[in-house]
């Protein structure tokens, strides 16, 4: 059996004392990320990168992946004592949750978040073991067009998932693109945008870039609408966050079925854990016996958002491992941060380093273990710390961001690019143009352009290269679909309107 | 928000246009492959597409109660984004000369007491404390060196 052959060779490496307390101490830092408002997991792992970076990258993605999903669990206990969804991916849970809390059950609603989540992770890790080893094996005989395919997939599916206005994402992706042509070209070596100046010949620096458009552009909004303090007035010991059996039998299919969406919804490109979340919710809705009983507090209600948002995070370890495609804005900064440890994400990853694969894998059973063990008897804690005021924090994230960006190359020209991409990500969120798919598209632009630019050397030029090989047509199509599908959803609309009028 | 989007249209549409002129003037492949400027020219000309989409359906659509207001703060939020801003600048020129620990120490007093008004003991408290709490990690956890002044510190 191969699997267990791999499995035990991860546990064996997850289970040096570094890994384990660097997973310890990346979950912990997950959970209070995700407990603060403010500041999500993107900005959690980019602030993160400078200061992994001494450290091998084993530990180093360990340290970040800790914190991914670290993030979910923390987001769930505001969400229920304060109504205040630390994360996108939690919003589901207050519609249920602060109702509990409300009806003087915040323990048990806090407890079936943790253990719903608890469950949910493990199933998702499970699946990726199960899963990502085959998908590599299969990847492994893609050729440049289908890493272009690939690639060109990834980008559409983020750029017309994610946020409101299609449209606005793409020119945030394209946008990226153009980013990412900064610098020497890699295959002729001529310098494009660098106006003589040094520090751009290797292109615009991901970490600046990420860390401006995450954490600097966070900071600036959060300061022209300072937050409330808030406060809880409930209380809380161990003993009353264990659900009863009355509730584990509520929830027993919310968090089976919770599992299943959040890893499916998780592995798709662009989709993610807060529209997992959302779906899991809904689908909860409709099987269930009664469900006007829905947003009065009700515990399948907690349990199911809860479950599926922590599998897609697991979910979305399968795209980043095997193809090298990040399928959100977290995973897109954990690509550029592999790729500064010099590993290429991607089907050869499994066999060129079993051991920092497996150990990764292993050491997500472990952080979802210490997870619940650090959640239980610590929420009182985590709601203590919501008391420290965004004013004291501020200047912190900013000085950390600052200092981590130059440390990392010990260049304090990547502080410029930070600020300059502070500024932008300001104005873009702002105006509605989410910054994830400008990261995506910088990460993935030299892939894209190296992939693209072979291929067509290959067909001396002709296109069709894409369409006529089975899997490179299959995903180009797909990436085209989805490119495509707002316009045939506005299509459709107008079409059935004008059959109504007609009618 | 309609303004907001014939503005950034018409921005989105100048910046195309350079980088199509950059990449038109990008010397031309040396072998059978597409060169340098190929990606570059056709990334400009999607982003001309798109900025033109932009600015039509700016243009058609009817202003809706959102668009009336403007997407940015007041004067006076704008004016605290701007200090932050221009006080990370400062920190940047300033951090070689001013040494890492001199510079955050003022940098973070700066955006406690200034910007933030909070009161001055607590301002010290902190900034003191922030900047050696990253002197920690940094320097002495990570073994990075932080530019130092003349002086040695």
């Amino acid at each position: 059996m191969d699997i267990f052959h791999n499995i035990i060779l991860g546990f064996q490496v997850a289970s040096s004392w570094e890994n384990l307390l660097f997973c310890f101490i990346g979950t912990l830092i997950g959970t209070l990320i995700g407990v603060l408002p403010g500041i999500g997991p993107t900005t959690g792992v980019a602030i993160l990168i400078p200061i992994t970076f001494g450290m091998n990258a084993t530990t180093a993605i360990i340290t970040m992946c800790g914190v991914y999903y670290g993030a979910m669990y923390g987001g769930s206990t505001t969400s229920i004592l304060l109504n205040v969804p630390g994360e996108s991916s939690s919003v589901m849970t207050t519609l249920d949750g602060y109702q509990m809390a409300k009806n003087g059950r915040p323990g048990p609603a806090l407890g079936m978040a943790a253990l719903s989540s608890f469950i949910a992770g493990t199933f998702a890790v499970l699946m990726l073991t199960l899963i990502a080893p085959v998908l590599a094996n299969y990847a492994v005989s893609f050729g440049p067009p289908e890493y272009f395919a690939l690639t060109f997939m990834g980008l559409t599916m983020v750029t017309s998932l994610g946020g409101d206005s299609p449209l606005k994402g793409i020119i945030s992706g394209v946008l990226g693109l153009i980013f990412a042509c900064v610098g020497i070209d890699a295959i002729s070596g001529v310098a494009r945008f660098t106006y003589d100046n040094m520090n751009l010949l290797d292109g615009v620096g991901f970490i600046g870039m990420a860390v401006g458009l995450f954490a600097a552009s966070e900071v600036l909004v959060n300061i022209e609408s300072p937050m409330q303090q808030i406060f809880t007035e409930a209380k809380l010991n161990f003993l009353s966050l264990f659900p009863n059996l009355q509730d584990w039998k509520d929830s027993f299919g919310a968090i089976w079925r919770g599992s299943v969406i959040g890893f499916f919804v998780g592995v798709l490109p662009g989709a993610g854990a807060t529209i997992s979340s959302f779906m899991a919710y809904a689908v909860e809705k409709k099987v269930s016996k009664h469900p006007e009983k829905f947003g009065t507090g009700v515990i399948e209600g907690v349990a199911a958002p809860e479950g599926a948002n922590n599998s897609a995070a697991g979910g979305a370890m399968v795209p980043l491992l095997t193809l090298g495609i990040p399928g959100s804005g977290t995973t897109a900064v954990m690509l550029g941060a592999l790729l500064i440890h010099g590993l290429r994400p991607g089907p050869l990853l499994f066999s060129t380093h079993p051991d920092f694969v497996w150990g990764l894998i292993a050491s997500m059973y472990i952080g979802n273990v210490m997870l619940v063990i650090q959640n239980m008897p610590m929420i009182g804690l985590w709601v203590r710390l919501l008391k420290v005021p965004y004013k004291v924090l501020m200047p912190l994230i900013i000085t950390i961001s600052a200092v981590g960006v130059f440390a990392t190359d010990n260049n304090i020209f990547d502080m410029w690019v930070m600020l300059f991409f502070g500024v932008i990500g300001y104005v873009m969120r702002k105006l509605d143009y989410p910054p994830a798919p400008m990261v995506l598209a910088l990460v993935l632009g030299p892939m894209v352009e190296m992939s693209l630019r072979q291929s067509l050397t290959i067909s001396h030029g002709n296109m069709a290269i894409f369409f006529t090989r089975p899997i490179s047509g299959t995903l180009t199509i797909l990436a085209l679909l989805s490119l495509f599908a707002p316009l045939f959803r506005i299509l459709w609309s107008k079409y059935r309107r004008g059959k109504m009028a007609a009618a | 928000m309609k303004k907001a989007d014939v503005v950034t249209g018409v921005v989105l549409l100048v910046l195309s246009g350079y980088v199509i002129r950059e990449a038109w003037l990008m010397p031309p492949s040396a072998t059978f492959g597409p060169g340098s400027g190929f990606l570059p020219f056709w990334l400009g000309v999607l982003l001309a597409a798109l900025a033109v989409i932009l600015l039509g359906t700016a243009w058609r659509r009817k202003a809706t109660e959102k668009d009336r207001t403007s997407p940015f703060p007041g004067t006076k939020a704008l004016m605290a984004i701007g200090s932050v801003l221009g006080g990370l600048a400062a920190y940047i020129v300033l951090l070689e000369i001013l040494g890492f620990l001199a510079d955050t120490f003022l940098y973070v007093a700066f955006l406690l007491g200034v910007v933030e008004r909070e009161k001055w003991s607590i301002t010290l408290l902190v900034a003191a404390s922030t900047t050696a709490g990253l002197y920690l990690i940094f320097q002495v956890l990570l073994g990075i060196t932080l530019p130092s002044n003349m002086f040695g510190f």
